[in-house]
Formats: C-alpha cells, sequence, structure tokens
C-alpha cells in the first residue's frame, strides 16, 4: 500500500535528513506536494545530493520522492561591501 | 582600509576538498584575513578537521574562525580545535584576535553562540531544568562574547559567531525554528560592546543583511545563502574614517 503524505512522514524525512549520519543536513527543506515530496535547499558536492536522494528512496520506497536540490557555487566575488 | 572575506557553513568533509581551493588561492588579491562563522565539518570529526585544514589551511592571509554545531556533533570539538590550532589557523571560543593588517588593527572577537530565541518569542529561565539549561547555555555565551569583544583595543572590531544575534538574518527560515538559529543576548552583547561589524552563519535559507538594535551592521554568510565562495566586506574606508572623526 502506498504510504501516504502527511506531517508525521514529513517529520520522519526531517529528522533523517539530520541525523543519519550519512546525511546530517539540517539545511534541506521538505516541502509536500499533494501526495510526493519535494526536497530543495544546496549541499556542498553532487555525492551528498546523490546520498541524500539515494537514502531517502531507500527508506520510503513507496513515497514519490523529487530531489530539487542543488550544490553552491564556490566562485570568486566580483565585488565588495562598504560597511559604514 | 581593512577588507575582510567571510564565508559560514562550508562543511568540509573528503568530497569537498579542491572545491574551495581556486578561490582561496586569489584571497590575497580581494581580501587581508579570512574569517569563517562556524560549520566548519559534517560531523565534527578529526578527520574531518583535516580535510577543512587541508582546503582552508597554509592561506597568504590569516584564518580566524568559530566552531558550529556540527563542530560538536562528535563531541570531539577540542581535538577538532587542536587540528585547526596546528595548522595555524585561530579558532576563538569566547576569546579574541588582533590581527595587524597594513598599519591597522582588525579585532575579532568569537564565540559559537547558542539558540534562545528573540524578541517577545524568546525562551525563558523558567520550568524544567532542561529549559533553564537551554537558556543559560545561550545566556553565558553572549556574556562570554560581551566580554571577549569589550577587552579588544583595535581600529576596527568583529563580532564572530555561529548563531544569529539578530531575526532579520534569519527571514526565509521558518518562524517556528528561529529559537534554534540564534538569541537576541548575542545581539545584545554585541551593542553593549560595540562592534564594526557582526558576522554569522547556521541559517542558510536566511538572508544576508541585518542589523542589531544598536545600529551594528549584521551579515549572514552561511555558504548557500552568500552562494559564492567568501563575501567581501570593506571596513575603515576612507568615507568611514571621515565620518568617524567628525561623530
Amino acid at each position: 500500500m502506498t504510504r501516504q503524505v502527511d506531517d508525521y512522514l514529513e517529520a520522519e524525512i526531517q529528522r533523517l535528513l539530520t541525523e543519519d549520519d550519512r546525511v546530517a543536513e539540517q539545511g534541506i527543506t521538505v516541502q509536500r506536494r499533494e501526495q510526493s515530496v519535494v526536497l530543495g535547499g544546496e549541499v556542498e558536492s553532487p555525492e551528498r545530493r546523490a546520498e541524500i536522494c539515494r537514502r531517502i528512496t531507500e527508506r520510503f520506497p513507496d513515497v514519490e520522492i523529487t530531489c530539487d536540490i542543488g550544490i553552491t557555487r564556490t566562485s570568486v566575488p566580483v565585488d565588495a561591501e562598504e560597511i559604514s | 582600509m581593512i577588507r575582510v572575506a567571510a564565508v559560514g557553513d562550508v562543511h568540509v568533509d573528503h568530497d569537498v576538498v579542491g572545491r574551495y581551493r581556486p578561490a582561496l588561492e586569489q584571497l590575497p588579491e580581494v581580501a587581508d584575513a579570512l574569517l569563517i562563522a562556524g560549520d566548519l565539518t559534517r560531523h565534527g570529526t578529526v578527520e574531518e578537521a583535516r580535510s577543512f585544514v587541508t582546503e582552508f589551511g597554509g592561506l597568504a592571509v590569516p584564518v580566524v574562525t568559530v566552531l558550529g554545531n556540527h563542530d560538536h556533533q562528535s563531541d570531539q570539538q577540542d581535538a577538532v580545535s587542536t587540528v585547526l590550532t596546528d595548522a595555524g589557523i585561530t579558532v576563538l571560543e569566547g576569546t579574541s584576535a588582533v590581527l595587524e593588517l597594513g598599519g591597522r588593527r582588525l579585532g575579532v572577537a568569537g564565540v559559537k553562540g547558542f539558540g534562545g530565541g528573540f524578541g517577545g518569542t524568546c525562551a525563558s529561565n523558567f520550568g524544567e531544568r532542561e529549559m533553564k539549561d537551554f537558556v543559560r547555555v545561550g545566556e553565558d555565551a553572549a556574556n562570554r562574547l560581551e566580554a571577549a569583544l569589550t577587552g579588544v583595543e583595535c581600529d576596527a572590531l568583529v563580532a564572530l559567531t555561529h548563531y544569529a544575534p539578530v531575526p532579520e538574518t534569519l527571514a526565509g527560515e521558518p518562524p517556528e525554528i528561529h529559537a534554534f538559529l540564534g538569541s537576541y543576548q548575542l545581539g545584545r552583547a554585541i551593542d553593549a560592546a560595540g562592534a564594526t561589524l557582526a558576522l554569522h552563519g547556521h541559517a542558510h535559507h536566511g538572508t544576508e543583511r541585518g542589523r542589531t538594535p544598536g545600529g551594528v551592521p549584521v551579515r549572514n554568510v552561511a555558504h548557500p545563502v552568500i552562494k559564492q565562495a567568501y563575501n567581501v566586506y570593506q571596513l575603515l574606508s576612507d568615507e568611514a574614517e571621515v565620518t568617524l572623526v567628525h561623530a
């Protein structure tokens, strides 16, 4: 039976994202979209994004998950802000 | 003028080594020092601290950090600090450092900080022991920050924390978790001691710019907020110096 997407599922995913040692992310958003879950936010490497999606899909195989997580850029700034 | 580069929440592990380095190698061209607002690692292990040092160590500008909550996850924060210190990186926790930069003195006072919340929704020292402990840890951190800020003699003073000192730079985060992202007590400490700039991280979905009730500029430099290797802030520019002379 397909698991219902509700508050309890959302909380389980939220805690897994932080408490699973292989994830340990506090900056991932969990949003319900009808009967699916959308993960958002940014992480430091493509490996981390792949691991998050793999862990969530593995733990909740009957839930439709959209992994909309980006990789934070590490470019050099082109300007500076004057503080006054 | 002093140019301060800043970033937080870089969460380095072996998979990140090499991502920041090209931008860090260019630091001497754009900044005089690099300040890092905590969450240097993912789980706060010694191994991750070594990865951090590989990426952020040996730079041509001084590096000053505080630890973040992630750096405490494995209860190895003291060993993590030792790895950083041995690599020439300054780690602040209720302490301060003064950097001589081109004839000007940049003072940096730092503390990790803690939660507690803001304004009318802050936590109170009341009820269960666990609740009182939560409030006490935040108050203690703020008091140590104030003492560290007050003791610095310098030309420009920066307060460096992981947790946020004002709610403005949390805009974008759910209000329900603001009490876990920072504390007005940090802002109170910064205002009481006076500072040129306050830098923090921790709030990945927050907003870069804010100001304390006393008028100190606050910048949330969490990496997902600034979306580049580091931001650069100019302190004591000629215009600002003229303003200070006439104040």
